[in-house]
């Protein structure tokens, strides 16, 4: 059974003459372990896609499921418990909590999960020093830099154990340094951690260390293509493919 | 701990300022509410425990309800009740001294200020208690002149044994000399001179008469005592009672008043606290808009967002709470110690520490933490609707009241109309209910009304900051939002309201008074005694002294006013105050009503002024104080059974009718004929005169001083220096007032820089856009101003609209409970709401516009 299995998903926003059509009968299946981009234009609906598949949002038509369990017919209760042990997500604004140090925030969902104080910390520091950021378990966001607070996105996005990671933009915010550094921590999230990676990014650089990419236009899967373990090898071909397809 | 709480805790702590001045918001409510629940008890308690400690020592007093004297047979009906073993008669009263009367040394504050005149049999008093004397000797039967007092009272005074004791009494002023000195008095209560009865009743001029009897059982067991009391009771009849008379009862009154009037501010500050927590927590919701998305979009379910708001509101109202009880712990306290020293030296009376019962705990913790989280409670649940794709929005979005606008407006509609209707009624139920209506209507009503009032205002700041265009921008700022602004505007409306409705109440208060008083006291001359309004402890002058006065030339008319305690047996229909088990406690004034009306002035609300006069004395008739109307539901040809030494009788009420120095106090006005056969007092405790027309005013002033010498009672004055001298007292009493204006206009300035300084912050981006395409810094500075002002002039004109209802309302409650005042425009706290209102805008955009204007373009771009 694939991890992700959408089918036939379709998103309308507005109704009438007013109605736009974000996403138009897609289908994505997933499997342990897989590391996915999803590329396209500006307005192309792959962050709907994401938030469709990660349960933010409920789809017009189509169906959901994460490890066979259908998402639309979950009450909201049932699907923040879902969102809170199976998936981690991270986003491109990082948006950790302001008040909270690094270790506190990497840990928020095992808090939010009613796991000790003491042992969530525990585990916060443990996946800190996993990402890269050992010693800064008692800093504020606000005395980090942008690629270290995307990491400490990174550790909370994994802390809870979830098979499946929903990046949305992860680097967009990112000097291109940076960017490579998290796109290379995804490549191990997904590769040695074997957790299963959808990562939205409209940079050819960054989806070239994914295992497949996925193009959308117009709400519509154009393309899919499945790249070697070379990312700096794959990144020209991807660029020519994705300014192919956005013409 | 959980999570909520953590997060609580980190939120409040990384926002301190904030976090401390919504706190504030409910510690001043709470301070008002325990503070004053508690100073109020703590002295009557105090005033109770005085009237205990004076009837120690015997088993039974029995005294007449109304606190007058009463026959001397009833001593023989108390001492011929089986078990009874001993009783004695007294003859006593409260006798308030003149100012500077034993030192005559203005400079310094009196040690003795009121004194009891016990008149007492010696060999009777000695059986039923000791009466220790320390030096000298007791008093004996045919003792005259003679006074035993107490140590405490001659040390001060520099007294010694056989010095005399000068008395300002009703017959002009008596000397005692001092024949014994008891040991210190221990006990609260006023220093006592004893003297022999007959002495008593000459120096009180009550022949035959007593005001207590005291008696010990000859049994024991509480079962067979319970039983002597029936039965002498039964004897007696229901105008007697075996407790101490309850003297003190002004006090008690004036307290209670004084305890649901700051109550009633307390209330006020609480609604107002409430609205500013709703109006912090509800920006506190749209600034995390999306750290509350990010939280759902990790899995944390409603009731964890919802819980983590509650729990900062539970915080900040635990706090505000604590804060607030200490600190009305402390002001109760520092009241007390103020006043105590005065207290103590007059009347021996110790007010403890202040008492903390556990229900006035209850009712703070209950309404400062339930206003709290009442008031958080819909921006908490509307935090819990935060969908997680609020994270993923590019920016922070506050259209989230917005869809309340159609629906609300209607709403706020209706309930204005409603209100109106209710203010036309005239009916003060329907006036409470509609002043609420009215607020909530406007605040309902309020989004809507933005965009006109933008507009209308627009218009002026135009004019103001011409060829700036920056009127033009606050005025889309404005508009753009109008559910924010809207939400300023009702908080500034709110603490405006309430200085309009202050101001309109003192000046109504301040004119009708002021008015009633040129007219009550508007005699040429005037005879104050020690003690205005407490008038049972005052020394009057027998009826000579009015006639000495009427044989003045030059004089035309002399009214008097004679006073009774006495019980009306009437149930209050409003008032929770202390009152005797039954009956309310009353003043009883004797006028002379042809001279009343000619030298003096009542002010009718109900019956005409000339037939209540020409009735009264026809048969018993009373004048009722509105007061008392008031409280005990009473209307003209009403009776009213008062409770008089005569025993119980009839009085008709033929008119409603208040006078300035009693308008505090339940009060009836009898014909001074009544009051001499029903209470058997003839002493005159306040004379007015008025000169004849062509008088010499310099040979009669002089022959009224030498009339007044045998008196010094009484401070003659002229009736218009009195007039001026009560006037500035009042004066200094409303300048309280003030005080309260700045508890109640601080929070209020608080939340309006809070709201502005966020409203800043959102525009963040905005502003570095308007800096980026030209806009010099000055620009920024002033649309941010010319916006501040705008949301102050909107909350000006809302406040001026509530204010005036609620001091309309004010008005008429008070007058409903029977203060004789009418409602007065109140031009000066209008113009006063307005100026504060204004300053505080333009000083809440002092910081945020500093702030944008100095903000760094590329940042400010950059800002999420």
């Amino acid at each position: 059974m694939a991890l992700i299995q959408a089918i036939g998903l379709s998103k309308v926003y507005g109704t009438g003459d007013t109605a736009v059509t974000a996403l138009d009968h897609v289908g994505l299946k997933v499997e342990a372990g897989d590391f996915v981009a999803i590329m396209g234009p500006s307005g192309c609906g792959k962050s709907t896609l994401l938030h469709l598949v990660g349960g933010l949002d409920r789809p017009t038509e189509g169906t959901v499921a994460i490890d066979g369990q259908e998402l639309n017919a979950l009450p909201d209760a049932e699907l923040s418990r879902l969102r809170r042990r199976r998936i981690g997500f991270i986003f491109q604004f990082y948006n950790l909590i302001p008040v909270l140090d690094a270790a506190e925030n990497a840990s928020l969902p095992l808090l939010l999960d009613g796991v000790r104080a003491a042992e969530a910390r525990a585990r916060g520091i443990e996946w800190l020093g996993k990402v890269g950021l050992a010693d800064r378990e008692t800093h504020k966001p606000s005395q980090l830099s942008g690629g270290q607070q995307q990491r400490v996105a990174v550790a909370r996005a994994l802390i809870a154990g979830p098979a499946l990671i929903l990046a949305d933009e992860p680097t967009g915010n990112l000097d291109t340094r940076s960017a490579d550094e998290i796109a290379a921590l995804l490549r191990k999230v997904s590769g040695e951690w074997n957790r299963a990676v959808v990562m939205v990014t409209h940079d050819p650089r960054i989806a070239a260390y994914a295992d497949r990419i996925v193009f959308l236009k117009d709400g519509k899967v154009v393309d899919e293509t499945r790249l070697s373990a070379d990312a700096a090898g794959n990144a020209a071909s991807v660029k020519d493919r994705a300014e192919a397809l956005s013409k | 701990m959980r999570i909520e709480w953590t997060l609580a805790l980190r939120y409040l702590r990384g926002r301190r300022l904030r976090a401390l001045l919504t706190t504030l918001a409910v510690v001043f409510g709470v301070i008002v509410i325990f503070g004053m629940n508690i100073l109020v008890p703590t002295m009557m308690a105090a005033f109770q425990s005085t009237m205990l400690a004076a009837s120690d020592r015997v088993d039974l007093s029995v005294s007449q309800k109304s606190g007058e004297s009463f026959p001397a047979s009833v001593l023989e009906t108390v001492r011929k009740t089986d078990g009874i073993r001993v009783a004695q008669g007294i003859l006593g009263r409260p006798f308030n001294l003149p100012t500077d009367w034993f030192d005559r040394d203005p400079g310094t504050p009196d040690r003795v200020g009121t004194l009891s005149l016990l008149g007492l049999d010696p060999e009777d008093a000695r059986a039923m208690r000791s009466y220790a004397v320390r030096d000298g000797r007791f008093l004996s039967r045919d003792d005259g002149a003679a006074a035993v007092v107490s140590a405490s009272f001659t040390e001060p005074l520099g007294l010694k044994l056989g010095d005399d004791l000068a008395l300002p009494t009703a017959a002009g002023v008596v000397r005692l000399k001092i024949v014994g000195i008891r040991s210190p008095r221990a006990v609260p209560g006023n220093e006592e001179v004893l003297v022999t009865l007959p002495e008593a009743r000459t120096i009180l001029s009550s022949p035959e008469r007593l005001t207590s009897v005291e008696a010990n059982f000859a049994v024991d067991g509480e079962e067979k005592r319970q039983e002597i009391r029936g039965r002498l009771m039964g004897l007696l009849g229901a105008s007697y009672t075996l407790e101490a008379p309850s003297a003190g009862e002004n006090m008690a009154q004036v307290l209670q008043m004084s305890r649901i009037a700051f109550t009633a501010f307390g209330a006020l500050a609480m609604f107002m606290g409430a609205f500013i927590i709703f109006n912090t927590f509800r920006t506190v919701v749209t600034e995390r808009r999306r750290d509350i998305g990010m939280l759902r979009a990790l899995g944390a379910d409603r009731r964890t967002v919802v819980g983590t708001l509650l729990a900062e509101g539970f915080l900040q109202g635990a706090a505000g709470t604590a804060l607030g009880m200490v600190l009305g712990y402390l002001l109760a306290y520092a009241g007390i110690a103020a006043v105590s020293p005065m207290l103590g030296q007059l009347v021996r009376l110790s007010v403890g520490a202040p008492q903390v019962t556990p229900d006035i705990v209850a009712v703070s913790v209950v309404l400062g933490m339930g206003v709290t989280l009442a008031a958080g409670l819909f921006p908490a649940l509307s935090a819990g609707r935060v969908t997680p794709m609020e994270v993923l929005r590019p920016s922070p979005r506050d259209a989230y009241y917005r869809r309340a606008l159609g629906a609300g407006a209607v709403a706020g509609l209706v309930m204005v109309a409603l209100s109106l209707l209710a203010l036309a009624s005239g009916n003060l139920r329907l006036l409470s209910l509609g002043t609420i209506l009215f607020m909530v209507g406007l605040i309902l009503l309020a989004p809507a009304l933005v965009r006109p009032l933008a507009v209308a205002f627009g218009w002026l700041l135009a004019l103001v900051f011409a060829r700036e265009g920056t009127g033009t921008l606050a005025q889309g700022n404005m508009t753009r939002q109008p559910s924010r602004s809207a939400i300023t505007a009702s908080t500034t409306m709110i603490a405006l309201a309430i200085i309009v409705a202050l101001g309109g109440m003192v000046t109504s208060v301040m004119g009708s008074f002021t008015d009633l008083m040129r007219r009550s006291l508007g005699s040429d001359y005037i005879f104050v005694p020690p003690a205005i309004t407490v008038w049972q402890s005052n020394v009057g002058a027998s009826g000579s002294l009015a006639d000495r006065l009427r044989r003045i030339d030059g004089v035309d008319r002399v009214s008097t006013m004679r006073y009774a305690m006495g019980v009306a047996d009437l149930k209050p229909t409003m008032s929770k105050g202390p009152q005797p088990e039954s009956g309310m406690a009353i003043s009883i004034l004797g006028i002379d009503p042809a001279d009343f009306a000619l030298v003096s002035y009542l002010s009718f609300s109900e019956g005409s002024e000339k037939d209540a006069y020409a009735a009264l004395g026809k048969g018993r008739t009373l004048i009722a104080n509105p007061i008392l109307a008031s409280s005990a539901g009473l209307k003209v040809g009403d009776s009213v059974p008062l409770l008089t030494p005569e025993g119980r009788l009839e009085y008709r009420v033929v008119g409603v009718a208040a006078d300035i120095l009693n308008a505090k106090i339940a009060t009836v006005f009898l014909s001074q004929a009544n009051l001499a056969a029903d209470f058997h007092k003839n002493e005159d405790i306040f004379i007015q005169l008025n000169l004849a027309k062509g008088a010499d005013p310099k040979a009669a002033a002089a022959a009224i001083k030498e009339a007044a010498r045998e008196y010094p009672q009484f401070t003659m004055i002229e009736g218009r220096a009195y007039f001026e001298e009560l006037l500035s007292l009042f004066q200094k009493a409303f300048s309280v007032l003030y005080v309260l204006y700045a508890f109640l206009a601080l929070p209020a300035l608080m939340s309006m820089l809070n709201t502005l300084s966020i409203g800043v912050l959102e525009r963040t981006r905005e502003i570095g856009m308007l800096r980026a395409v030209g806009s010099t810094q000055r620009q920024v500075r002033r649309t941010i101003l010319a916006e501040a002002l705008l949301l102050a002039a909107f909350g000006v004109v809302l406040g001026l609209l509530s204010g005036l209802y609620l001091a309309y309302l004010l008005v008429r409650a008070m007058a409903a409970m029977g203060f004789p005042i009418g409602f007065l425009f109140p031009w000066g706290g209008i113009l006063a709401a307005a100026a504060i209102g204004l300053a505080f805008g333009a000083l809440a955009a002092v910081v945020p516009s500093r702030r944008a204007a100095g903000l760094q373009i590329v940042e400010a771009l950059r800002y999420e």
